[in-house]
């Protein structure tokens, strides 16, 4: 991807990820007020923030993960805009981002796995941040592989394709852990 | 005539060439490893999703009454049993319901009345309403909620949002311990047992709601009162 494409993505990943994040806590904010408050995305007993953001995984660092959204992805959006403008960071700045994106990605599917197996209910915002999370992550680690290897370059070569590869396999476990309960909804 | 013919055509075929060639460069090997894999996957998840359907739906499991079927009467001589398919959103489950309401009444304790659920996926509080009925029998209230549902059909099936506050009203209502009430609609067991349901009667040939089975007998003209009672007192007579 050309330095705009990933100055681009950046931008629209930050955004999208800031306005996820930012319900969560408003909807959080609304729940504490009143514990019978049902939330926007809490559409069925599967697809349903309500029932994810009271549990202690929401919280893992004793405040609101969704709190961690907004500085993250403020941050990538201003990241984003600067690489807009301008070209050639000084090299720290893509290795901080590749360490914090790293951090960040990890953690996104340790939520990924409690909100499957442990959990058993899928939060549609919290989706929204693993799939920019992810696809952040995936672009930033590219970039800064096929500036120093050789393999980096020819696996940027495929980059929607290890893309693809990687939320299908999140779909397809998200598939098979709810299988019953989306044959009752779809029969 | 015939050689300006022949130019054209040749024109014509340079020019599918050129636009064939323009779309193959198109197509990058990375556009077609991933449109490639997004098609293999959703392919694989909704053939092997057709494949569970069918297997599901097979008659040789499927059973009209359970052990856990909820039984609004019970005959002790077992002689007649009506079980009836029925979705809460369902119109003419709600017109239905005050004439089975007076049979279960006249007929109480002659015959067994079974109850299942059939939530058409038309109706888009259907689940959630099988389910509520479901969770307040966890607490031994079924009934009682089962006539709430009926009596209040038009309330809650206008909601544009699934009516799970209203639903959780009407079980403080009931004296149903609210808290319990919500966490049981969300069990896995109560998801199980409309599941259950509903592939029992895709197994005996539910198609639509009320369905009306007289002892294992899938039942038709089933309009109102007198159609009902009639089958039921043909059966008692024999």
């Amino acid at each position: 991807m050309k330095a705009r494409g990933l100055a681009a993505l950046l931008t629209a990943g930050g955004v999208i990820g800031l306005i996820a994040s930012f319900v969560l806590t408003v909807e959080k904010m609304a729940l504490l007020k009143d514990p019978s408050y049902r939330p926007s995305c809490s559409i069925n007993p599967v697809l349903s923030c309500g029932s994810v953001m009271v549990t202690p995984q929401a919280e893992v660092f004793g405040f609101p993960n969704s709190l961690l959204g907004i500085t993250g992805f403020a941050a990538l959006t201003v990241l984003g805009v600067l690489s807009l403008c301008y070209q050639g960071f000084p090299r720290w700045v893509w290795l901080a981002a590749q360490t914090l994106l790293t951090a960040a990605v990890v953690f996104v599917h340790w939520l990924i796995y409690q909100s499957l197996y442990e959990i058993g209910a899928l939060c549609p915002y919290c989706m929204v941040v693993w799939m920019v999370t992810t696809t952040v992550f995936w672009y930033v680690s590219l970039r800064n592989l096929a500036e120093k290897t050789s393999w980096g370059k020819k696996l940027a070569a495929f980059h929607t394709g290890g893309l693809a590869l990687w939320f299908l396999a999140i779909v397809v476990l998200i598939a098979m852990r709810f299988w019953d309960f989306w044959s009752t909804i779809l029969s | 005539m015939s050689q300006k013919t022949a130019r054209r055509a040749r024109a014509q075929q340079d020019a599918a060439r050129s636009i064939k060639a323009m779309r193959r460069k198109r197509w990058s090997a990375n556009t077609k490893l991933t449109l490639g894999l997004v098609v293999v996957v959703m392919l694989g998840l909704a053939g092997l999703f057709l494949f569970t359907q069918r297997g599901g739906g097979s008659t040789a499991d499927a059973e009209l009454v359970r052990a856990d079927s909820h039984r609004l009467t019970s005959a002790a001589d077992g002689k007649v049993t009506v079980v009836e398919f029925l979705d809460f959103q369902c119109p003419g489950c709600g017109a239905m319901y005050p004439d089975a309401e007076r049979i279960i009444k006249e007929y109480d304790g002659r015959i067994t009345y079974v109850v299942r659920n059939y939530p058409l996926p038309m109706h888009n509080h259907a689940q959630a309403a099988a389910r509520a009925a479901e969770a307040a029998g966890v607490q031994g209230k079924y009934t009682e909620m089962f006539d709430k549902l009926f009596q209040s059909q038009q309330t809650w099936s206008a909601e544009t949002e699934t009516p799970l506050a209203t639903f959780e009203s009407y079980a403080q209502q009931l004296g149903l311990d609210v808290g319990q009430f919500k966490s049981d609609m969300d069990s896995q067991a109560v998801m199980a047992k409309v599941r259950q349901d509903v592939s029992d009667g895709d197994g005996a040939g539910v198609d639509g709601t009320p369905t009306f089975f007289l002892n294992g007998q899938k039942l038709s003209g089933i309009t109102g009162y007198d159609s009902l009672k009639s089958a039921i007192d043909t059966a008692l007579a024999r």
